[in-house]
């Protein structure tokens, strides 16, 4: 495992954000040539403007690299095309690749697919911040989220626990300051302050699950009867936990608890999750959106590294066959976050807390997904296929409703339900995008979210996990409940006084094309499937 | 017999229900001024799938094999689900069915003058998404069609709807909602039962592929998550509110094809795929069907508001189809069929005359207050005389040959209920008899007086919906033998576990 200069290709999405991260603070600091509302607003909208162009760059790369959509043939005859065909060739050959790189960081077919992801939402965000630049420091704000996004690419990578650690970091302290960003606002520091306080308790519980894993491994001897293997990749662990006798097998089931536990808090997973309305409420909606949907995308893809390459000997099940093990704890949490996050979700007013609480709720779908993980290979592999594309499409949907509430706020409309009253007359793209966006969290067909949910459960229910899949499914129908308050008033309430919204041009184009994008992964799901196959597959 | 040979190159079914969402989604990116262009182009689209569903219907061959007009493409193989179409006589009678109602619904649309785009996108998407679960052969599409029906209606109750609308918008959501969750948790039940890992309900439906026990345990949720948009007893409470908030032509299409989209649930994947199942349920279900139809007419009778009659009235028709199919005999099952049909047309053209004819011009729905209006509104009198005596079961009218297939089927497996059910039909009488004295008869009050005249859109929509009840009710064998050759395997599957004991 040694590592080889032609293993930096490898890198390169992770090693381009960072470059494009110095970029956009450098850029900025030769741009400070005034500090006037207008200059700033200028430099806001260069670094808004730098920074998509460059995530846009860095999401094709990784796009052509990955191979999962095409793979580009190998050079026949010198065409027109040919130089370009050939730096993609070039790109492909550091492509996915079996081993981790030095043993810690996974280059596989999840990797790619979670580079896509959290590019493209990191994307999506910058383009609607562009049209809502923070009050002050813009051009650090993109670098923020530029590191934040570097950190989830590299959790999502993880094949070693100091790698996961430092990765999961790297993504949280940036985050942390993007959630207080208004710091002249009271609700964003106390959203910012609120944010930091459990994020360091949940680092703290995550860490010492770590350690203890860590440790016990260490007390554990080798396959083939030799020493212990002092070591924090995965796959040592995993090789130590099949070995572990009863006793050692309890400890270790403590330290899956304690990081499950972390990560939970993270996802916003039941009892974990009282943080998240009052972040996404005080925080600026851009960055709810990008809480809501890539920073518990990438926690997701942590947990998942985690459970099935650590620690699959403890997996257990958590239905017919028994409730045991990280499965049993998953469906806990799975249900406990269905039930609880769904009815929390009922009596809210303000759109920003309920669409919080929707997102606790699309959490614990989530957990549900992860489930199956712990079953045998080919149902590991298909619950793995529908897990990858609930997440696409889950973050699709967060993006579009907070990204239609951001754009909400910015023409000046108040965050309580009342305040949409109307919409479809004072705004038909918005009211549009935010029922689209709605429906689909909803689980309403011909939207993606009705396809992604289906087979979830079906993985589920193949699990054992029968009872957890009623349980969801009869929350499906509360959280109708609660979605159709938020449609109520833009449908069927009449506009009154109330002025008409406009919406900045590329907002509104970002926006329908994330709408437009549910309603195709929906009524096409096979393309989406296919690719999440191949990256399934491919590791 | 076949009438017409269609080329078997072109996708028939795929553009039936294509024509209305593809026009629908145009419609959505007009402007609410171009008003005429929108209307026209709505009606246009809903007329053209109306005659594409004619031709699918005299090119089908009762000789040939059970489904025809396969359409079969790849469309979620990591599930196992395809995008597959297909015909049968039951299919083509509702496609029909939805056909002459969207025609009907279309023509009374004309006089909305809000948001008339979105209007519009939404009616078509409504009827596109009936057409495509009529002719779905596979459980998971025909699913996704079913629950697509869910947001137009609700949009549709909510923005343009009457009285109580959001509370009926929303009840109606949520019972659906309920529906859906029982469904999918079937669905994926017949997913991992069958081995097959498929959802084609040929497969599916083919062999008795289930044991008895997991039919008996998975028939009753199906069978619910269907019945409830078909309105059974006890679970109809979102019927009245909806249909009576329900724009006219969103009542129109809710009454008159959303409820027989449960129906034909109940009867192509309940009934259909669980033969055995349903046979352990059948005398509960069929208790509760009778009831249900004397309950539906006995509520009917005492309403004061005419609207309400009506969506009361809907419901203990809806029962007496069940009651058709869970009566296990092919003749009730047809009578069923048949039933679906006859109310389906016969209730659009009550919903067209209370709620567009005589609610936008009186402002009042109560009976007390209406009398007389045969003097200012003489055609609106007719047709609503006619469409009564069809859901009173005339000799003459559709309604009659449903309700004697029903009761004939009933009466051979359980003869008390069938002369329970037929209590109904002395109440349909009436309570329609009733309503018509006093609505259309009697003096004319005072305030009534200047109603402005019925327009042409009016005229036509309720002349084609009671033509075809008379053309269905003089010449029967036009649907008969159609639904007769779909009903066939389903009743003979049935009979074979659970053999009707022929009376001595």
């Amino acid at each position: 495992m040694m590592f080889q200069l032609s293993d930096v290709p490898r890198l390169l999405p992770e090693l381009m954000l960072a470059v494009l991260a110095l970029l956009v603070l450098g850029s900025d600091v030769l741009e400070r040539w005034a500090d006037d509302p207008t200059a700033r607003r200028e430099r806001g909208r260069a670094a808004a403007q730098l920074t998509s162009i460059g995530l846009g760059l860095i999401w094709l790369v990784a796009l052509v690299q990955g191979g999962l959509a095409f793979t580009i043939a190998p050079a026949s005859t010198a065409g027109p095309l040919d130089a370009l065909l050939s730096l993609g060739r070039n790109l492909q050959a550091g492509g996915a690749a079996r081993d981790a790189l030095l043993g810690a960081f996974a280059t596989d077919g999840i990797t790619m697919m979670a580079r896509l992801v959290l590019i493209g939402a990191a994307l999506v965000v910058a383009l609607l911040a562009g049209d809502h630049l923070p009050d002050a420091h813009p051009a650090e704000f993109f670098t923020l989220l530029l590191l934040a996004t570097l950190g989830m690419c590299t959790m999502a990578a993880a094949q070693e626990l100091i790698i996961a650690f430092v990765a999961l970091e790297c993504a949280s302290i940036a985050l942390y300051v993007m959630a207080g960003y208004s710091a002249r606002q009271p609700v964003a520091t106390e959203a910012g302050m609120k944010y930091v306080l459990f994020g360091v308790v949940s680092s703290a519980v995550l860490l010492y699950g770590m350690s203890l894993a860590y440790g016990v491994t260490a007390s554990i001897g080798g396959a083939d009867g030799g020493p212990p293997r002092v070591n924090t990749s995965f796959a040592a662990i995993a090789e130590a936990v099949r070995v572990a006798d009863a006793t050692q097998r309890g400890a270790i089931m403590l330290a899956v608890t304690l990081m499950i536990a972390g990560a939970a808090y993270k996802l916003a997973l039941v009892p974990f999750h009282s943080w998240a309305p009052d972040v996404y409420q005080g925080a600026s909606p851009t960055v709810a959106a990008f809480l809501a949907a890539a920073s518990k995308t990438a926690g997701v893809f942590l947990l998942m590294r985690i459970l099935t390459a650590a620690f699959p000997g403890v997996a257990g099940a958590a239905g017919s066959a028994g409730f045991t093990g990280w499965m049993a704890l998953l469906a806990l949490l799975a249900g406990l976050t269905l039930v609880l996050g769904n009815l929390a979700a009922l009596p809210q007013d303000v759109t920003r807390r309920l669409l919080a609480y929707s997102s606790i709720s699309q959490a614990g779908f989530v957990a549900l997904a992860l489930v199956p993980l712990g079953g045998a290979a080919p149902l590991r592999d298909s619950a793995t296929v529908a897990l990858l594309y609930y997440l696409v499409v889950a973050l699709l949907a967060s993006l579009a409703a907070f990204g239609a509430l951001a754009a909400l706020q910015s023409a000046g409309v108040a965050d309580r339900l009342e305040d949409l009253a109307g919409l479809r007359q004072r705004n038909p793209l918005l009211a549009t995008v935010l029922t689209i966006a709605i429906a689909s969290l909803a689980g309403l067909p011909p939207l993606a979210g009705f396809t992604a949910k289906f087979a979830v459960f079906v993985g589920a229910w193949e699990a054992g996990a029968a009872w957890l899949v009623v349980v969801a499914l009869a929350m499906t129908v509360v959280a109708l409940a609660y979605y159709l308050r938020m449609l109520r008033p833009i449908w069927m309430q009449p506009a009154g006084e109330r002025p008409a919204v406009s919406v900045a041009p590329v907002t509104a184009v970002t926006l329908a094309l994330a709408a437009l994008a549910l309603i195709a992964l929906g009524v096409l799901p096979g393309p989406l499937w296919h690719l999440a196959q191949v990256a399934v597959l491919a590791r | 017999m076949k009438l017409v040979d269609l080329a078997p190159t072109v996708p028939w079914l795929s553009l039936i229900w294509l024509v209305p969402l593809v026009t629908g989604t145009l419609v959505a990116f007009l402007p609410d001024t171009r008003r005429q262009l929108i209307r026209t182009l709505g009606t246009l689209a809903a007329a053209v799938s109306c005659v594409l569903a004619l031709l699918v219907t005299l090119g089908y061959d009762p000789g040939g094999p059970r489904y025809q007009f396969i359409e079969q493409l790849p469309w979620l193989p990591g599930l196992g689900a395809s995008y597959l179409l297909g015909v049968d006589g039951i299919s083509l009678a509702m496609l029909m069915l939805n056909g002459v109602v969207l025609v009907a619904a279309a023509l009374l649309s004309w006089n909305i003058t809000e948001h008339e785009s979105s209007y519009w996108a939404l009616l078509l998407l409504l009827g596109a998404g009936a057409y495509a679960v009529f002719v779905s052969l596979d459980l998971l599409v025909l699913l996704v069609c079913y629950e697509l029906t869910l947001l137009p209606k609700v949009l549709l109750i909510g923005g343009w709807g009457t009285t109580r609308r959001e509370y009926a918008a929303t009840k109606l959501a949520l019972f659906m909602m309920a529906g859906s969750a029982l469904l999918i948790a079937g669905a994926i039940a017949l997913y991992f039962g069958s081995a097959m890992r498929t959802f084609d309900l040929r497969l599916l439906s083919a062999h008795a592929l289930f044991p008895v026990e997991f039919q008996a345990r998975w028939f009753l949720p199906l069978f619910l998550g269907f019945g409830i948009l078909a309105g059974i007893v006890p679970f109809h409470g979102w019927a009245p509110t909806g249909h009576v908030a329900a724009p006219t032509a969103a009542s129109m299409m809710l009454a008159g094809v959303m409820m027989k989209l449960g129906a034909y649930g109940c009867l192509r994947v309940a009934i259909g795929v669980l033969p055995a199942g349903a046979a352990a349920w059948l005398a509960p279900l069929a208790v509760i069907m009778a009831l249900g139809a004397v309950l539906g007419a006995a509520l009917a009778m005492v309403q004061r508001d005419i609207k309400f009659m009506v969506a009361y009235s809907s419901i203990g028709h809806m029962a007496l189809a069940l009651l058709g199919f869970v009566s296990g005999s092919r003749n009730g099952m047809i009578g069923g069929v048949l039933q679906l049909f006859a109310h389906g047309v016969l209730t659009a053209l009550l919903f067209g005359v209370v709620g567009r004819m005589l609610y936008d011009r009186t402002h009042t729905r109560q009976m007390a207050e209406l009398g007389g209006l045969r003097q200012v509104l003489p055609f609106a009198a007719l047709l609503f005389t006619l469409g009564g005596l069809s859901s009173m079961g005339i000799p003459g009218f559709a309604g009659f040959w449903a309700e004697f297939g029903v009761l004939l089927g009933t009466w051979e497996r359980f003869p008390a209920l069938a002369m329970v059910a037929a209590i109904s039909v002395p109440l349909t009488g009436g309570y329609t008899l009733l309503a018509i004295s006093r609505v259309f008869f009697g003096p004319l009050p005072d305030a009534l007086a200047g109603l402005p005249r019925l327009t042409w859109q009016e005229r036509v929509a309720g002349a084609w919906l009671a033509a075809i009840l008379l053309a269905v009710g003089l010449a029967p064998g036009l649907l008969t033998d159609l639904v007769a050759g779909g009903v066939a395997p389903i009743a003979d599957a049935l009979a074979r576990v659970a053999p009707v004991v022929p009376l001595r």
